[in-house]
């Protein structure tokens, strides 16, 4: 058996896998998701995003966009801090691992 | 012997600025000629550092891997806050307020996606360029002809874009006409990127990311300061002056239909993931910790930088619009693109104007260095390297293939920039855009992600993706109707993307399903190995030795 497919077969592989599966896909799809429905609402309903919030000028729009910049920075801290937390001790304990199965 | 060349160039560099000076144009800019030139000669300083230290492919095209994390957020951030995206989007804020925002979005949300699906591995399966990560199990040959090819055509679309932007911009900035000015800034990026090679560059664009964003923050305060502190104030007192009114505060006519909504999206957040020169900047740092520590403080950085475009566009509407001083025969000087220029001049006086100005012609060079780097690459390591030597290893002809390519491509750059002058630049940046999310993106994320992906599939697919790309851009209204002139456009939408992405995943899918040739059995059984490497980088410190 050669070196990658015994790495696959570690418990800590398996669980690398799941514990990235877990993470990335749900914040890629919140990602996806808030931009195009920001977009989407543009397309379709463009006087709606004009709307003031309260008695004011600033408009639901302006909220919603700045909140989407403020949104993507606090997606990659989650990620970061999940990475290092739970991503990076299974990464070198594979690591480890791999080189004594050489 | 370089050196001394490097030294050649510079001097001939400062004569030309020099001469340039006494031309009989706009008001000269002292400040900011001054300005300019400090920047100048502190970054050719750094590149007669860097060209000592660049010896090996790996110190050139990236930078010995010796960039941390934070220096290369940076540093990617600097490639990604072009002069286009400054003043474009100041200037979009200020003449249709949140359409502006549309676009800031759209070049931030790219970067959470680059982040989760891409920057690790690929920092774990390349070495310089994302050919590398494509053509790991496919056919090293098709794959990179074609990776290449779509990182050429972006590179040089949005160089095109880069330059005609520069030169248009330094007429109005510092009174050099245009034809030097586009010269000026392609002597300087060959000089930069044949002599420093990527440690030179990312220097450049480190230097270029703090000055441009403590220029726009110190810009931000002084509005909000103005405003007391208020994003209220600063909108109520906008929508007074403004002609639109209110309704600079609703989406307007940037997009006007769903296709073309949906279109813009995807090109802005795929493109973001397939430009080369991005894509470069992740073999720049040791490994994928570093490589995921890079997109976290990149998109900070850029995120930030947005939020305070958005701000200096409503400023400049409020501090612009009430002053006459600004404006001939009813227009702003120089077109809505000034607006943060002028703007500077309003805020803090010729002193800030001279700093903005320099910081704007800084960034510009310091972008057109690192496309200039990525193009290059894709010629020297990608098609020289497999093509011509077959993969035989050898360090100095690359290096000076890669030197030679780099001279080329400054001369290429400034020949269709003086061609270019009077063409829209928008589409040429629209259509980078395009190119990287319909060629480069699915390719690189279906190789990383994708078992079934075979190499007649990505090619087929990848190169139905590019050229729906292109003749969709050919046929539709930016080209046809604005540039050639006919009356109407063959194909209605502005933004092709919904159409070439879809049509380069489906072509990918469609043709790697339907091979069944042995290569293809051989490809899906190699992915599972590729897939441990991309997910723990295992066997990579062994793959960066060659």
């Amino acid at each position: 058996m050669n070196q990658p497919e015994q790495i696959r077969q570690l418990p800590e592989y398996a669980e690398l896998t799941r514990a990235r599966r877990k993470i990335v896909w749900p914040l890629s799809i919140a990602v996806i998701v808030a931009y195009f429905a920001l977009i989407l609402a543009i397309a379709f309903s463009p006087t709606s995003l004009g709307a003031p919030i309260g008695d004011g000028v600033t408009s639901i729009g302006v909220a919603l966009g700045l909140s989407i910049i403020l949104f993507c920075m606090v997606i990659t801290g989650i990620y970061v801090t999940y990475a290092n937390r739970v991503i990076e001790p299974l990464t070198r304990a594979i690591v480890q691992k791999a080189g004594e199965l050489k | 012997m370089k050196l001394k060349t490097l030294f050649a160039c510079s001097l001939a560099f400062l004569a030309a600025a020099a001469w340039a000076d006494t031309a009989p144009k706009p008001p000269v800019n002292i400040t900011a000629i001054t300005m300019f030139l400090a920047f100048v000669l502190v970054t050719l300083g750094i590149t007669y550092w860097a060209a000592r230290r660049t010896k090996t492919t790996a110190d050139f095209y990236a930078a010995g891997g010796g960039i941390t994390g934070f220096q290369n957020g940076l540093a990617i951030a600097g490639d990604y806050m072009s002069a286009a995206s400054f003043l474009g989007i100041a200037g979009l804020v200020y003449t249709s307020g949140f359409d502006g925002l549309i676009y800031a979005i759209g070049f931030l949300v790219g970067w959470p996606i680059v982040l989760l699906l891409i920057a690790e591995p690929l920092r774990n399966l390349g070495k310089y360029t994302f050919a590398d990560v494509a053509s790991f199990r496919l056919q090293q040959k098709p794959i990179r002809i074609l990776a290449a090819s779509g990182s050429l055509v972006t590179v040089i679309f949005y160089l095109i874009a880069q330059l005609v932007g520069a030169g248009k911009l330094i007429e109005v900035l510092f009174g050099l006409p245009y034809q030097s000015a586009v010269i000026i800034v392609g002597v300087l990026m060959t000089l930069y990127v044949t002599f420093g090679g990527m440690l030179a560059t990312t220097w450049v664009q480190l230097i270029k990311a703090i000055l441009l964003l403590s220029g726009a923050s110190l810009m931000a305060l002084l509005v909000l300061y103005h405003f007391g502190f208020s994003f209220e104030n600063m909108f109520a007192e906008a929508t007074k002056v403004h002609a639109k009114g209110t309704a600079i505060m609703a989406p307007g006519t940037l997009v006007s239909d769903p296709i073309s909504a949906i279109s813009l999206g995807m090109a802005l957040m795929f493109g973001t993931a397939g430009l080369p020169h991005i894509l470069m900047r992740f073999f720049t740092v040791k490994d994928a910790v570093q490589a995921r520590r890079s997109v976290f403080y990149a998109t900070g950085f850029i995120g930030y930088f947005y939020i305070l475009t958005f701000i200096i566009g409503f400023g400049a509407i409020v501090l612009l619009l009430n002053n006459p001083n600004y404006f001939a025969d009813g227009k702003l000087v120089g077109g809505t693109n000034m607006a943060a220029i002028h703007l500077s001049h309003a805020l803090g006086g010729d002193i800030l104007l001279g700093f903005i100005s320099a910081v704007a012609f800084a960034t510009i060079l310091a972008v057109v260095s690192g496309l200039t780097l990525a193009g290059s690459s894709a010629i020297s390591h990608d098609l020289y390297a497999t093509l011509v030597l077959k993969g035989e290893r050898n360090e100095k002809k690359e290096i000076r293939a890669s030197r030679i390519a780099t001279v080329c491509l400054g001369v290429i750059a400034v020949l269709l920039g003086i061609v270019f002058e009077n063409q829209n630049v928008a589409f040429m940046v629209g259509l980078a855009f395009c190119v990287a999310a319909s060629a480069n993106f699915p390719i690189l994320l279906l190789s990383m992600y994708w078992r079934k992906l075979t190499t007649r599939g990505a090619v087929i697919g990848g190169s139905l993706g590019l050229i729906t790309a292109l003749v969709l851009v050919v046929i539709g209204p930016t080209v046809w109707v604005d540039a050639f002139h006919f009356e109407k456009a063959i194909f209605p939408f502005k933004y092709p993307a919904i159409f070439s992405v879809s049509v380069a995943f489906i072509g990918i899918w469609l043709f790697s399903i339907l091979d069944k040739s042995a290569t293809a059995k051989a490809e899906e059984a190699a992915f599972d190995a590729q897939f441990v490497r991309s997910q723990t980088g295992i066997g990579i410190s062994a793959a960066a030795e060659h």
